[in-house]
C-alpha cells in the first residue's frame, strides 16, 4: 500500500521510531526513557522484517507443492537476534535504574541532576 | 602451515568468550582463582593473536568461514592489516588483569570478582570479534557484546553514581547501536547480502541511491557516538572517570576504538560506490579539530585526575578522526597507528593513576600534591605517559601526531595542522599542571606524605607499559611500515 509514493508500512516504522525518540529525549522518568528505547527498537525490527516481505510471498520452506515467490528468511533471523540483544540491553538498563532508585530514592532525571 | 591462519582465526574470538563463561565456575571455590584464570586466557589469546599476525605478515590477508558455509552466504571472519594492528590492543588486557588483582581487593566485594573478570573477557572477545568480522550483522552483534559488557563494567563498583553514569552511557550507546542495526537492515534490503566485501561490490554495481547514502550515514554517525567524537562525547567523561581504574583503562584505551575501526569499515564499504565522501571528510575534519581543542580545553579545568584523562581521550579521538577526515596517506597512517598507540598510552596513564589512587585514597590534583616523593616509579611512568600523549619525541604519541600533522599539509589543509599544534599546546598545559602538582609541590595530605609504592603486581604492568611508550617512540617506523600497505589499498579503493 502506498501513500504519496511511499510504502505505508515504512512510513509507520518512521513514525513509530520518532515516537520512541521523543519519549527517550523528552521524558524525565528513566523507566519511560527505556520504554522509548524499546519503541524505537520495535520500529527498527518492524522495518527490517517488512523489508524481507513480498506481495503474495510464501513462507520459505520448500515442500512438495510450494512455489515461489518466498519471503526472505534472513531478516527474520536478524530480528530474532536483535530482539535478544534488545532484551539484554533492557535488562541491564532496568537493573541500573533499580540501583539508582535504591541509592537516590528517585528515578526522575531532573531530580537526579539537582543532587550533589 | 598454509591453513594455520584460517583454522586458528575463529578461536581468537571463541577463546575469550568461552573463558568468560568458565570464570564463574573457576571462581566457585575461591574467588581469587578467577584473576589468575583470566590472565591465562588473556595471555593465550594474545599469543594466538601474534601467531595470526605472523601468518598475515608471511602470506597476506586470510579469511575463515564459520559453520562450513562459504562466503557470501556464511559468516566470514577476515584478517587484514587493519584488524592485525588492533591485535596488540588485546595484549594490553594481559597488563590490565594482573593490575586488577590487588586493585579489586580494596574496591570490590569478593562476590563481585567473578562477574568482573567474566565481563572483562566478554569485552575482549567482543573487541577481537569486531576487529576480524567480515560480516555486517556480526559487526552489530560483536559491537553489542562490547557495549553491554562496558555498561556493566562501569556500574560494577556499585553505588548510585556509577549506576547513573552507566545508564547515561547505555541510553546513548543503545541509540547508536540501533542506528547500526537499522543501517544493516537497509543495506541488506538494498544488496541482498551481509558480507562486507560483497555488499561493497554490490553497492558499487547498483546506482548510487539515497537509501545507500542514508545507510552509510547512519553507520558513520553511530560509530562516531561509540568513538565519543565531540559533540557526541557527553556520555564519556562520567562513565570513564567513575569506573574502577582497570575498567577506565579498558574503556578509554580500547572500547572507544570500536567506533574508529567501525568508521574505517564504513570507508571500505563506501569505496567504489560512487558516493562522494567529500562531505563526510569535511565533517570529520571540522569535528576532529574541534574535539582536539575542546577536549583539551575542558581537561584544563579538571581537578580530578581521572576526569582529566577522560577528557584527554576526547581530544585524542579528535586526532584520529581528523587524520581519517584528511584522507591523505600520511594522515591515515598516523591516525591508524594512533588507534593502538593511544590505547597503550591511555592504559599506562589510567593504570598509573589507579595505582596512585589505590595507595593514597585521593584522586584530585590538589590532594595529590607531592605524591612523586613517595611513589617515584609510578609517578615517573605517569610522566612518560604524559609526555607521550602530548606528542613530544621520542615517545609513541609523537610518531602519530607528527604523521597526522604532515598529512594535514600534504592534503593542503594547513589550517588543521595548526589546530593540531594548538590542541597539543593545551594538552601540554594540563599535563604540566599535573606533573607540577606531583613532582614539585609539598604534600598537603598525611596519607600522601606517608604513601608507599604500589605492590609489584600493580607496579610492574605500569612500568612495562611506560617503557613500551618509549620503545614505540624510538622504533616508530615499525608500526608505520606495517599499516602502510593497508592504507595504500584503502586509498586506491577510494580513488585517491
Amino acid at each position: 500500500m502506498t501513500l504519496v509514493g511511499l510504502d505505508l508500512d515504512y512510513v509507520a516504522c518512521v513514525v513509530l521510531f520518532c515516537v520512541g525518540l521523543y519519549m527517550l529525549v523528552a521524558k524525565s522518568n528513566l523507566i519511560k526513557k527505556v520504554l522509548g528505547l524499546n519503541v524505537m527498537e520495535t520500529a527498527v525490527f518492524a522495518f527490517i522484517v517488512t523489508s524481507g516481505m513480498i506481495d503474495g510471498g510464501q513462507e520459505p520452506i520448500v515442500v512438495a507443492g510450494s512455489a515461489p515467490p518466498y519471503t526472505s528468511p534472513i531478516p527474520h533471523a536478524m530480528v530474532l537476534t536483535g530482539i535478544v540483544v534488545a532484551v539484554s540491553v533492557t535488562a541491564v538498563a532496568l537493573a541500573l535504574i533499580a540501583q539508582i532508585h535504591a541509592h537516590y530514592g528517585t528515578i526522575e532525571v531532573d531530580e537526579l541532576k539537582e543532587l550533589p | 602451515m598454509t591453513t594455520l591462519g584460517p583454522t586458528l582465526l575463529p578461536w581468537l574470538v571463541a577463546l575469550p568468550l568461552a573463558g568468560a563463561a568458565l570464570v564463574p565456575i573457576v571462581a566457585r571455590r575461591d574467588a581469587r582463582w578467577a584473576g589468575g584464570f583470566t590472565l591465562v586466557v588473556a595471555l593465550v589469546t594474545t599469543s594466538l593473536a601474534s601467531v595470526l599476525v605472523a601468518q598475515l605478515a608471511s602470506q597476506g590477508p586470510f579469511s575463515a568461514d564459520l559453520g562450513g558455509w562459504a562466503a557470501p552466504y556464511g559468516i566470514e571472519l577476515h584478517f587484514d592489516r587493519f584488524a592485525a594492528w588492533t591485535m596488540p590492543l588485546a595484549a594490553l588486557f594481559a597488563f590490565v588483569i594482573p593490575f586488577s588483582w590487588r586493585y579489586l581487593d580494596a574496591t570490590l566485594p569478593r562476590e563481585r570478582w567473578a562477574p568482573f573478570y567474566a565481563l572483562m573477557l566478554l569485552n575482549l572477545g567482543g573487541l577481537l570479534g569486531f576487529s576480524v568480522t567480515g560480516d555486517l550483522f556480526n559487526l552489530f552483534v560483536t559491537m553489542e557484546v562490547v557495549s553491554l559488557s562496558s555498561y556493566a563494567l562501569v556500574a560494577v563498583a556499585g553505588r548510585g553514581v556509577a549506576a547513573w553514569a552507566a545508564l547515561k552511557y547505555l541510553l546513548l550507546g543503545a541509540v547508536s547501536s540501533l542506528l547500526v542495526l537499522f543501517a544493516v537492515g537497509l543495506l541488506f534490503a538494498l544488496t541482498g547480502s551481509l558480507n562486507l566485501a560483497d555488499v561493497s561490490v554490490r553497492l558499487a554495481a547498483a546506482e548510487p541511491s539515497g537509501a545507500a547514502l542514508l545507510a552509510l550515514a547512519s553507520l558513520a554517525v553511530a560509530f562516531l557516538v561509540k568513538a565519543a567524537l565531540f559533540p557526541l562525547h557527553v556520555w564519556l567523561p562520567d562513565a570513564h572517570a567513575i569506573a574502577p581504574s582497570p575498567v577506565s583503562a579498558v574503556l578509554s584505551g580500547l572500547v572507544v576504538k570500536v567506533g574508529i575501526v567501525g568508521l574505517l569499515r564504513v570507508l571500505q564499504l563506501a569505496a567504489g560506490t560512487g558516493i562522494s565522501l567529500e562531505p563526510l571528510n569535511t565533517v570529520l575534519m571540522v569535528l576532529g579539530a574541534t574535539a582536539i581543542v575542546m577536549g583539551a580545553f575542558l581537561a584544563i579545568f579538571q581537578d580530578d585526575i581521572k576526569l582529566m584523562l577522560a577528557y584527554s581521550t576526547i581530544s585524542n579521538i579528535g586526532y584520529i578522526v581528523l587524520g581519517i577526515g584528511l584522507a591523505s596517506p600520511f594522515a591515515l597512517i598516523g591516525a591508524f597507528v594512533h588507534v593502538f598507540n593511544h590505547g597503550l598510552i591511555k592504559v599506562t596513564l589510567f593504570l598509573a593513576a589507579g595505582a596512585i589512587i589505590h595507595q593514597t585514597g585521593y584522586r584530585t590534583l590538589s590532594d595529590l600534591r607531592g605524591v612523586a616523593r613517595r611513589m617515584p616509579q609510578t609517578a615517573a611512568a605517569m610522566a612518560i605517559g604524559a609526555v607521550s600523549i602530548v606528542g613530544l619525541p621520542p615517545t609513541a604519541g609523537f610518531v602519530c601526531k607528527w604523521y597526522i600533522a604532515l598529512g594535514a599539509f600534504e592534503a593542503d589543509q594547513g589550517g588543521y595542522g595548526f589546530a593540531l599544534v594548538f590542541g597539543a599546546l593545551f594538552i601540554f598545559v594540563y599535563y604540566v599542571r599535573m606533573l607540577d602538582a606531583f613532582f614539585f609541590r609539598s604534600p598537603v595530605r598525611p596519607e600522601v606524605a606517608d604513601a608507599v609504592e604500589a605492590p609489584w603486581s600493580m607496579r610492574a604492568p605500569v612500568l612495562v607499559l611506560a617503557a613500551a611508550c618509549l620503545v614505540l617512540g624510538v622504533l616508530g617506523g615499525i608500526p608505520i611500515g606495517f599499516v602502510e600497505p593497508a592504507v595504500v589499498d584503502l586509498l586506491a579503493a577510494l580513488g585517491r
